[in-house]
């Protein structure tokens, strides 16, 4: 029954000053708001980035011949360099452990014809690789049907092709793209299987044919573009040594000058997301402090309201006083007032913000920018810190107002 | 009903201390009606304080209804001051956000009487005081002499043993100052033990009997039973 009087009572003070209430209420709900939208808009950028990054496999090693930019050992500047077959076993020692790879052959466009049987035949322009088989799992592409390039394909040059959704969709249509015959560039191959990469838009134009057979027929060389190394569970730092290792016994073996930085290229995907996770982590912090900083005015606001409320109240915490009253109830009284008053609206502010988070999140995609969300644990940290500074703050003044003396209170207006 | 001996009090502001009451001695019956006069600076409000239990005093004994009020922890105060007294005020004191009713039944809700029992007895009180019919107004709504008869129905809703009227006609008319003062001499006339601290004569003179105060000290009226 007491409980729920003074209950009650705190309800009847809170509704009893609109304005107060209000203007509490709007900077407690703002505070919790902006901090949770824009926790909100940080997950969203950092899943952007780490959906760019679901592209290509984290763990791996990209090597790349170019053209050089500096004289060196007799050689010319401007020299182009390529990586060959021989090169393999040499990388190979460079390496920690002996990895997974596959060189890659690019052709950025390729006539691609399907000999329909049953129709016209349909032709389009489009990408083509050689790789070897574990180039599916360093891509980080999705068989969708068939099979994809295997050990055999690669010994025997055998002519299949793994075709990507876009050749499917423009060249089949509805057809059975497994085990159709295909012209790449006149050359007759057999369709085995079909992919999808999920990371990149360019990789879904692509066919993927056995790196020995592009290599036997689109090159007058044992020369190739490109060797992806993976490195498994191996640390960034021993990527790092490891991709300055091959770095440096290329560029022997390539007659490239040490200081040459376009002769040939090493790179490695855990350094960069490294760095690109290091300067996300700074954004994250970034707007922790925005939001931190936002918190801190709200409270230092509600703070300030309820200081000038309590001193508004003197006479009346005075009356209160004569009637009988305690200074802890007037104390509790005060202080329950200020924390409900807080959690409602902080409440009110976290729904709000909710509601935006959830009702806008599906329609703000973009490359990096994805599902934005809401953290349940700071949501809960920032109402907690809302409600431990309306105690604070309804607390101080309320604790002087009653050590005033009532008949002085209450005296004259 | 209040017997004081001695009392005194003094204010300390920086360096300098004050002596405000320099050993009031006040002697004041069940059912009495006293007024007490002082220009400003005699200490009659400091008086009422202690009076009141609203602040402790320093030195002297003080005996309310035959209990020595001396080192009363401030929880144990506020329980005399819920059973003993009640307050009118000079300027009403009502609780503006608060309708007459609930204003009336304030002081019963720190007496722990339940909501129902309150609100019958604050309708019983105001209908004492003729204002019945106001019950449900807020105190902004009423006129000066209206606000202090609810005032004095707040007072009576503990049913204290004692009233304590501070300046309680200062803010009004002379017409309604008038009411105010035929209703309290009405609960005097019932019982009533009450004090009124006045700058009045007229008021003065309408109580029973008149305690002067002078510069901390009673000046007339130890006589008792004047």
């Amino acid at each position: 029954m007491w409980e729920r009087d003074s209950w009650i009572e705190v309800a009847h003070n809170v509704l009893a000053h609109p304005l107060r209430t209000a203007l509490t209420g709007v900077s407690v709900a703002l505070g919790i708001f902006i901090l949770v939208v824009m926790q909100g808009l940080g997950f969203g950028l950092q899943h952007g980035v780490e959906q760019q990054f679901a592209d290509d496999a984290v763990n791996s090693i990209w090597v790349e011949g170019g053209r050089t930019q500096m004289a060196y050992r007799g050689n010319q500047s401007n020299r182009p360099v390529k990586l060959n077959n021989g090169d393999i076993p040499g990388l190979a020692t460079q390496a920690d452990t002996v990895p997974a790879y596959s060189r890659r052959i690019r052709m950025w466009g390729a006539e691609v014809v399907w000999e329909n049987p049953d129709g016209e035949n349909q032709s389009g322009n489009f990408g083509l690789r050689g790789v070897d088989p574990a180039h599916i799992e360093l891509e980080r592409s999705n068989l969708l049907s068939g099979r994809f390039i295997n050990e055999r394909d690669v010994l025997e040059s055998r002519k299949v092709a793994v075709v990507g959704p876009n050749i499917v969709e423009e060249l089949f249509r509805s057809a059975e793209p497994v085990g159709a015959f295909v012209r790449i560039n006149g050359v007759l191959f057999q369709v085995v299987g079909t992919f999808e990469d999920p990371g990149s838009r360019w990789e879904n134009r692509v066919t993927y044919v056995p790196f020995s057979t592009a290599q036997s027929l689109f090159r007058s060389d044992d020369s190739f573009d490109q060797i992806i190394y993976s490195t498994g569970a191996m640390t960034t730092d021993a990527t790092v040594a490891q991709s300055g290792r091959m770095l440096g016994w290329l560029k022997d073996v390539k007659a490239v000058h040490p200081d040459d930085s376009r002769g040939v290229r090493v790179d490695n995907n855990n350094e960069e997301y490294a760095m690109y996770a290091s300067i996300f982590e700074g954004i994250r912090l970034f707007i922790w402090g925005i939001g931190l900083m936002t918190l801190l005015a709200g409270a230092v606001g509600v703070a300030n309201i309820l200081a000038i409320g309590v001193k508004e109240r003197t006479k009346e915490i005075g009356v209160r006083k004569a009637l009988g009253a305690t200074n802890g109830s007037i104390v509790s009284l005060v202080v329950m007032e200020s924390t409900v008053l807080m959690l409602v609206s902080g409440s009110l502010g976290l729904m709000l913000a909710v509601g935006l988070l959830t009702t806008v999140a599906p329609m703000a995609n973009h490359e990096y920018f994805q599902n934005p969300q809401v953290d349940h644990r700071i949501a809960l940290f920032a109402l907690m810190v809302l409600v431990l500074v309306g105690l604070a703050s309804g607390l101080g003044p309320a604790l002087r107002a009653v050590a005033i003396r009532p008949v002085e209170a209450l005296r004259d207006e | 009903m209040i017997h004081l001996q001695g009392i005194t009090k003094s204010y300390t502001t920086g360096a300098q201390s004050l002596q405000v009451l320099k050993g009031v001695d006040l002697r004041v019956e069940a059912g009495e009606l006293v007024a007490i006069m002082g220009s400003s600076g005699s200490g009659k409000s400091t008086l009422l304080n202690i009076l009141g239990l609203l602040d402790a005093y320093d030195g002297g004994q003080y005996q309310l209804d035959g209990r020595d009020m001396a080192g009363l922890s401030e929880r144990r105060a506020a329980e005399m001051r819920r059973e003993m007294l009640g307050f009118v005020f000079q300027s009403f004191n009502l609780i503006n956000f608060k309708s007459a009713a609930e204003n009336v039944s304030l002081p019963l809700y720190y007496q722990q009487v339940p909501r129902k029992e309150r609100t019958r007895r604050a309708h019983e009180l105001l209908d004492r005081v003729g204002l019945l019919d106001w019950a449900d107004h807020l105190p902004s709504q009423l006129s000066g002499g209206q606000k202090q008869r609810v005032a004095i129905a707040r007072a009576l809703a503990a049913k204290p043993r004692v009233i304590l009227a501070d300046e309680p006609t200062g803010a009004l008319d002379s017409s309604t100052s008038e009411d105010v003062m035929v209703l309290l001499k009405e609960l005097n006339a019932e019982g009533m033990t009450m004090v009124v601290v006045t700058h009045e004569n007229e008021i003065a003179r309408a109580c029973g009997r008149t305690i002067r105060l002078r510069d901390g000290l009673v000046e007339t009226g130890m006589d008792v039973g004047a």
